[in-house]
C-alpha cells in the first residue's frame, strides 16, 4: 500500500454564474472559482488541517473529496487509484472507505428517524449485515466505539433527545460502521459546547489511534487545528497558500495572511484588555471568488504587497524548510 | 415516531385544530358523514335501495313525486303518510279440517286526507283462501277481498285496494246510502280508500275522513296438505312519503341521499389520496434532480395545469362510458397537479438539508433518498392540498353524472340531479327532488374545504397573517 | 465610581406546558460606569435571557418573578411596556442581538433602517437624524455611502457594525452585547473587538455587557467576567482574577482547562462529562454538583452561596473559601 492514503493534484471546481442576455449571446460564461488548483498529499494515520475564513472554500475541497460533487478538473488519487470520476458501482467501495463528519449535528440526522435507523442506513445501503442479529451487533459496537453507553438506550432515541455531543458522536458512529480509513471531518466542534468540544475531539483521537483513521480536518478555528492536527493548510479563496506542521504554521507562519489570521485568534488570557490589535491585513472584505484578483490572490489586502505581487503570475508554493511550503513571492524579504 | 410522539404531536395539532372554529365544523359534518356510511343498513329505510335503485318494481309500493313527510307541519289539512304497517297478531286455527292463518295489523288514521292505495303482499306455496277483512273504528266492517290464489312456487302476490277490492265496495257503501245511489254509481269511480276511511254520513257525496284505529285483517286458509303462507305485509302508499319525498319514479329520495354518502366520500377521499401521492412524488423528484428534468417537469405539469378539466372529463366520459372506478382514474389524472408547487418548493428547501448530503455520502441511492428521506416529511404538508381536491372531485363527478355521462350502476347524488332535470322536477316544482341532492354535493363540499383550510393553516404557519 | 446597573436577586421563570423553567435564578450582580461585564456560560444556562431581562423584554413564555433591574437610579422591572419603549429601552439600555446582523429587513436600504429605528424612539427632524446616523457610522467605521446599500449588499462584519451603531444611537448608557462575534470569521472577529475597545475608550462612560460562550473572546474585553451555570451565576471576577491561577470554582476551571490555546501543544484536552442541568427539575445542592469531580456529600444536599472570597472576587461553591 502507498504511504500516501490521498493525493489531491490541482483540484478545482468552478461553479457556472448566471449570464445576462449579452453574455448569453456572446457565448461568454463567468465562473465563481470555488476551488482554484489546490494540490495536497495526506499520508496514511495523518491528520491534515484544511484552515480558512468562510467562502476559502475549504468546505467544496471536502465535498469534492467525498464525492458529493464532480470536480471541474484535476485529480484525486485514493490508495493509488484515481477516484476524480468515480461512478457506482465502484463509487460504492470508495465510500466505504472515506466517510464524512458534518459540521451541523443537529441538521445531519433526519429528525424522524431514530438512532438505531440512522445507524442502519449504512448497513442497508451496502447490504452489510446478513442477520438482524449481526446488524444490531454492528449497531452495537459502533455507538460503543463512540462511548453511546448504553448502547440499547440511545438505539430508542430520537436525535433531537440527544445534545450536541451526544449527536455528534452518533453522527461519527454512523461513519465508522462502514469501516472507512479516512474521515472527513468538516467543522465538527464548531457548532458544540465549549465544554463537550474538547470530549469529542477527545473521542476522536481516540478513535484515530484505535482505528489508525486518517483525517481530514476541515476548520475556521486555528486553536482547535493547533491541538488536534498534525499538518496544517491554510487556505485562501480557493488555493492553499500554506501547508506545514502544525507547530511550524503556527509558531513560524510564513504567508502574511497565515499571520494575519494567527494574530486575530484570541486567547484566554488576561492583559489584553484595552489593547487595540493592529492585524497585519489591510481592511476590508475577503473578494468575491468570481472576481479573483489577478497575480498573488492575496495582494489586495497584503499590508507587503509590491507591484510584482500583481504583475507577475501567481507564486507556487516554495518549501521554506522541513515540508513547510508557503506561496509568497517576497517571503524572504517579509520575514 | 414512537407511540408517545406520535400521541404529542397529535395533541398539538388538535390543540392548533380547536383555534380554528371552520375546521371543527368541518370535522363534525365529517364524522356525521362517516357514521352516516358506517351506520347505513341501519338508516337506510329501503335496504335494497343500494342495489335496486334503477329497478322500478322495488319503488313500486311508494307513492309518486310524494312530498316528505314533514311537510304536513306546515298544512292544515294533514296528508295520510306512506307506512308499512307491524304484524299485530298471528293465530293459528283449524276450521271444518283446514289450516287457517289469522294475522292483523293495526292502522292509526289520523289524516284529513286518505292515501292513495294499500298494498297487500302475500307470499305462500300451493293453493290458499285469503280473507281480507278491514275494521273501522265505528266498529263497522268490510270484507275487502275473498279469493283464492295458487302460488306457484314460492311466489309473491301483490293485491292493492284500488284494484283488487272495488267489488266490495257496494256492499259496504249500501249500508250507509240509498241502495238506488249506491247502484247508479259507476265502481270504477270510486276511490276505494276515500270510502273506507270516511265518516259514514255523506259518505258517497262529502266523505269526512273518520279518524281513529283501523284493523286489517288477513285469514288465509290453507287448502291443501303442503299450501303455506307467510311474509305477509301491508303498505299504506300514502301522499306523504319518506323524510325527504319520493320521485316521479317513486324512489325514495333520502335512501338515494344515504346511499350516495358513501361513493361521495369513497370518490372524494380516493381521488385525492391518490393525485395527492402522484403530486408529491411528481414534485420531489422534479426538485431533487433539479436542472433539466426539473425544467421539462415543471413544462409538463404547467400543461396539465392550464387544461381545462370539464370538458376533458366530459368528452372522455362520453367516449368511455366510464364505471364510478375510472372516473376517478381519469380525475387523478388531472388532479396531481394540487401539491406540486408546494411540495416542489419544499423540496428544494430539503434537499439542501445536510442529512440529505450525508446519506448521499452514504452512498444512498436516489430511490432511497426521495422514498425514504423527503416523501416521509412532505406528506404532512400536502394534507392541506389533499383536503381540498376532495370537493373538487365530489363537484366534478356531480358535474359527469348531471349531463348524464356517470356510472349507472349505483347511486350518486349527481345522478339523482341529473334525474331531477329530466324528470322535470323543476317544471312540476318537485323541490325535494332537487335540493337535498345539491345541498348534500355544497355541504360535502365546504366540509372538507373547511378541514383544508384548517390544515392549511396549521401545517403551513408561514402564510399565517397573524 | 458609581453603579450605572444593578441588579438583585432577579428571578426569571418560563412558564412552559411542561412546568416552570427556571432560566434565572436569584442573580445578583451590578454594572459600574465605564465596565464591561463578560457573561459566559454554556449554551441554555441563561445568559441570553440575562440580557434580554435587562430591558425588560423577556420572550414569552417567561416572566420577571422577582427581583430588580435599578438602572441610572431606577427600577424598571415594575415599568409598564410603554413606559420601557418611551423612556427605558435605547435611551438607556440597548442590545445588540444575537444573529441581529441576519435579521436587517432586506427590501430597505441601510438608511432607511437606521432612520426607522431612530425615529421609533425618538422624534426629530430627518436632517438631525441624518447628521446623528453619519455620525454614528464613523464611529463603527464605516463609510456614509453604506446608507445607500441594501442588507444583502454588505459583508457580515459590515452588517454587525451597522447594527453596533443602530444601538449606539440614543448615546445609552448601558449596552448588552449578545454574541457579537460568533460565526463571524476570526479577523473579523477581532476587527469588531476593536471596534468595541476603540468605542469604550473614545466614550469613556459607556458600560457594556458582553454575553458569549467563549472565554477566549471575553478576554479581550471584559473587566469582569461573570461565569453562570444552570441559570444562577457560578463565579465572578476581574480579568486577572479569572484568566489566572484564581479562579475558584470547579466550572471555570474546567472551562478555562477545555479550551484549546494556540501557542501551547497540549496532548490531552481536559472537558467536563455530562450535559448541562435540565432546569425544569435541577438537581438538588448544587447545580454543579454532578459534573464536578470535587464534589462532596454536601453538595450534592445544600445549594452554596455566592460569597466574596477576595475583593470583587465571589464564587459559589462549597469547597472555596469553607473550612470543612
Amino acid at each position: 500500500m502507498p504511504d500516501n492514503i490521498l493525493e489531491v493534484k490541482n483540484l478545482t471546481k468552478w461553479f457556472p454564474l448566471r449570464r445576462g442576455i449579452w453574455q448569453f449571446l456572446r457565448g461568454q460564461q463567468r465562473y465563481a472559482r470555488a476551488v482554484d488548483g489546490v494540490s495536497f498529499v495526506i499520508e496514511r494515520g495523518e491528520i491534515l488541517g484544511l484552515i480558512g475564513e468562510s467562502g476559502c472554500g475549504k468546505t467544496t475541497t471536502g465535498k469534492l473529496i467525498m464525492k458529493l460533487m464532480e470536480a471541474s478538473s484535476g485529480e484525486i488519487i485514493f490508495n493509488g487509484e484515481n477516484v476524480t470520476h468515480l461512478r457506482r458501482p465502484e463509487l460504492q467501495k470508495y465510500r466505504r472507505s472515506v466517510q464524512m463528519i458534518f459540521q451541523d449535528p443537529y441538521a445531519s440526522m433526519n429528525p424522524r428517524f431514530k438512532i438505531r435507523s440512522v445507524l442502519q442506513e449504512p448497513i442497508v445501503i451496502h447490504s452489510l449485515g446478513r442477520s438482524y442479529n449481526e446488524r444490531e451487533a454492528m449497531i452495537t459496537k459502533a455507538l460503543e466505539e463512540v462511548k453511546l453507553m448504553p448502547a440499547t438506550d440511545f438505539m430508542s432515541r430520537f436525535p433531537h433527545m440527544l445534545s450536541g455531543g451526544q449527536r455528534q458522536r452518533a453522527a461519527t458512529a454512523r461513519a465508522l460502521i462502514l469501516t472507512p480509513s479516512m474521515l472527513v471531518a468538516d467543522e465538527p466542534v464548531s457548532m458544540i459546547d465549549l465544554s463537550t468540544r474538547a470530549e469529542i475531539l477527545q473521542m476522536m483521537k481516540t478513535l484515530h489511534k484505535e482505528l489508525n483513521l486518517t483525517y481530514l480536518y476541515i476548520t475556521h478555528d486555528l486553536s482547535t487545528a493547533r491541538y488536534f492536527t498534525d499538518r496544517i493548510a491554510v487556505m485562501y479563496l480557493g488555493k492553499i497558500v500554506e501547508i506545514g506542521a502544525a507547530e511550524d504554521v503556527v509558531e513560524k507562519p510564513g504567508h502574511p495572511y497565515t499571520r494575519a489570521l494567527i494574530e486575530a485568534v484570541c486567547e484566554p488570557v488576561t492583559g489584553k484588555l484595552d489593547l487595540i490589535k493592529h492585524l497585519p491585513i489591510k481592511e476590508g472584505e475577503i473578494p468575491s471568488p468570481a472576481n479573483i484578483p489577478k497575480g498573488c490572490r492575496f495582494h489586495t489586502r497584503c499590508i507587503h504587497a509590491k507591484p510584482e505581487c500583481w504583475e507577475q503570475a501567481e507564486p507556487d508554493l516554495i518549501e521554506i524548510g522541513n515540508k513547510h511550503k508557503v506561496a509568497c513571492r517576497r517571503y524572504n524579504e517579509i520575514k | 415516531m414512537s407511540a408517545q410522539d406520535l400521541t404529542y404531536w397529535l395533541k398539538d395539532f388538535w390543540n392548533e385544530f380547536k383555534k380554528v372554529p371552520s375546521g371543527i365544523i368541518g370535522v363534525v359534518i365529517l364524522l356525521l358523514a362517516l357514521a352516516i356510511v358506517f351506520f347505513e343498513h341501519q338508516i337506510l329505510p329501503f335496504p335494497d335501495g343500494n342495489t335496486r335503485w334503477r329497478d322500478i318494481t322495488y319503488w313500486d309500493d311508494n307513492p309518486k313525486s310524494a312530498p316528505p313527510v314533514w311537510t304536513n307541519i306546515f298544512r292544515s289539512k294533514k296528508l295520510a303518510t306512506s307506512a308499512r304497517l307491524a304484524l299485530g297478531e298471528k293465530k293459528m286455527n283449524a276450521m271444518e279440517g283446514l289450516q287457517c292463518v289469522e294475522q292483523t295489523f293495526d292502522y292509526d288514521y289520523q289524516f284529513d286526507s286518505p292515501p292513495l292505495d294499500i298494498i297487500i303482499r302475500v307470499k305462500g306455496k300451493s293453493s290458499v283462501l285469503l280473507v281480507i277483512k278491514l275494521a273501522r273504528p265505528d266498529n263497522f266492517g268490510v270484507e275487502l277481498l275473498q279469493a283464492q290464489f295458487d302460488f306457484l312456487g314460492d311466489e309473491e302476490k301483490r293485491l292493492s285496494l284500488d284494484s283488487d277490492a272495488r267489488k266490495s265496495l257496494p256492499d259496504f257503501l249500501s249500508q250507509f246510502a240509498a241502495p238506488e245511489a249506491v247502484r247508479t254509481i259507476d265502481p270504477s269511480t270510486i276511490v276505494p280508500t276515500r270510502v273506507l276511511f270516511a265518516k259514514t254520513q255523506d259518505i258517497l257525496t262529502n266523505p269526512q275522513p273518520l279518524k281513529g284505529k283501523y284493523r286489517f285483517t288477513v285469514t288465509a286458509i290453507l287448502m291443501q296438505e303442503d299450501s303455506k303462507i307467510h311474509d305477509t305485509s301491508i303498505v299504506i302508499s300514502g301522499s306523504t312519503a319518506g323524510l325527504l319525498g319520493t320521485d316521479s319514479g317513486k324512489r325514495d329520495i333520502f335512501t338515494g341521499i344515504i346511499a350516495g354518502t358513501k361513493w361521495a366520500l369513497l370518490l372524494g377521499i380516493l381521488t385525492a389520496l391518490i393525485s395527492v401521492g402522484i403530486g408529491v412524488v411528481y414534485g420531489v423528484v422534479s426538485a431533487y434532480f433539479g436542472g433539466v428534468v426539473d425544467t421539462i417537469m415543471s413544462r409538463v405539469f404547467e400543461i396539465f395545469v392550464s387544461v381545462p378539466l370539464l370538458p376533458v372529463l366530459i368528452v372522455m366520459s362520453a367516449v368511455f362510458k366510464p364505471s364510478i372506478w375510472v372516473l376517478i382514474l381519469m380525475m387523478c389524472c388531472f388532479f396531481w397537479t394540487g401539491p406540486v408547487k408546494t411540495v416542489r418548493s419544499m423540496a428544494l428547501q430539503l434537499k439542501e438539508e445536510t442529512y440529505i448530503e450525508a446519506t448521499r455520502a452514504l452512498g444512498g441511492s436516489h430511490l432511497r433518498l426521495i422514498f425514504k428521506h423527503m416523501v416521509p416529511i412532505l406528506i404532512p404538508y400536502s394534507f392541506a392540498s389533499m383536503a381540498l381536491s376532495v370537493p373538487s372531485a365530489i363537484v366534478y363527478e356531480a358535474t359527469i353524472s348531471l349531463i348524464g355521462l356517470g356510472d349507472a350502476t349505483i347511486v350518486t347524488w349527481g345522478q339523482i340531479l341529473h334525474d331531477a332535470l329530466t324528470g322535470g322536477a323543476v317544471l312540476s316544482s318537485i323541490w325535494w327532488w332537487v335540493i337535498p341532492p345539491g345541498l348534500m354535493i355544497s355541504l360535502m363540499g365546504m366540509t372538507f374545504a373547511f378541514i383544508g383550510f384548517a390544515m392549511d393553516k396549521i401545517l403551513h404557519p408561514k402564510l399565517r397573517t397573524r | 465610581m458609581t453603579n450605572v446597573l444593578e441588579v438583585n436577586n432577579l428571578k426569571l421563570y418560563y412558564y412552559t406546558s411542561k412546568g416552570v423553567v427556571r432560566a434565572l435564578d436569584d442573580i445578583t450582580f451590578s454594572l459600574q460606569e465605564g465596565e464591561t461585564l463578560g457573561i459566559v456560560g454554556e449554551s441554555g444556562c441563561g445568559k441570553t435571557t440575562a440580557g434580554l431581562a435587562l430591558l425588560n423584554m423577556p420572550m414569552p413564555p417567561g416572566k420577571i418573578a422577582g427581583g430588580q433591574i435599578i438602572i441610572d437610579g431606577q427600577d424598571i422591572v415594575p415599568l409598564a411596556e410603554k413606559e420601557m419603549r418611551r423612556h427605558v429601552r435605547w435611551q438607556k439600555i440597548a442590545m445588540v442581538f444575537q444573529g441581529a446582523m441576519n435579521c436587517l429587513t432586506p427590501v430597505f436600504t441601510i438608511g432607511k433602517l437606521m432612520m426607522e429605528t431612530m425615529l421609533e424612539h425618538k422624534t426629530m427632524k430627518k436632517e438631525e437624524a441624518w447628521h446623528i446616523i453619519e455620525k454614528y457610522l464613523g464611529y463603527v467605521g464605516l463609510p456614509a455611502g453604506v446608507t445607500k446599500r441594501y442588507p444583502h449588499e454588505l459583508s457580515g462584519g459590515m452588517k454587525q457594525r451597522v447594527v453596533i451603531a443602530m444601538a449606539l444611537f440614543m448615546n445609552p448608557k448601558v449596552v448588552v452585547f449578545d454574541e457579537p462575534t460568533t460565526a463571524l470569521d476570526v479577523i473579523v472577529q477581532c476587527q469588531i473587538l476593536n471596534l468595541i475597545k476603540k468605542l469604550k475608550l473614545e466614550k469613556a462612560l459607556l458600560s457594556c455587557i458582553f454575553i458569549t460562550h467563549d472565554l477566549a473572546t471575553e478576554a479581550e474585553v471584559a473587566n469582569r467576567i461573570m461565569v453562570m451555570y444552570g441559570g444562577k451565576i457560578a463565579e465572578i471576577g476581574t480579568n486577572q482574577q479569572i484568566y489566572s491561577e484564581r479562579a475558584a470554582h470547579p466550572y471555570t476551571k474546567k472551562l478555562l482547562a477545555a479550551t484549546p490555546r494556540l501557542h501551547q501543544k497540549v496532548d490531552h484536552l481536559s472537558f467536563i462529562p455530562g450535559a448541562p442541568p435540565d432546569l425544569l427539575a435541577p438537581p438538588t445542592g448544587c447545580r454543579f454538583h454532578l459534573r464536578c469531580e470535587v464534589a462532596m456529600g454536601k453538595c450534592s444536599a445544600q445549594e452554596p452561596p455566592l460569597i466574596e472570597i477576595e475583593p470583587d472576587h465571589k464564587v459559589a461553591c462549597w469547597k472555596v473559601g469553607y473550612k470543612e
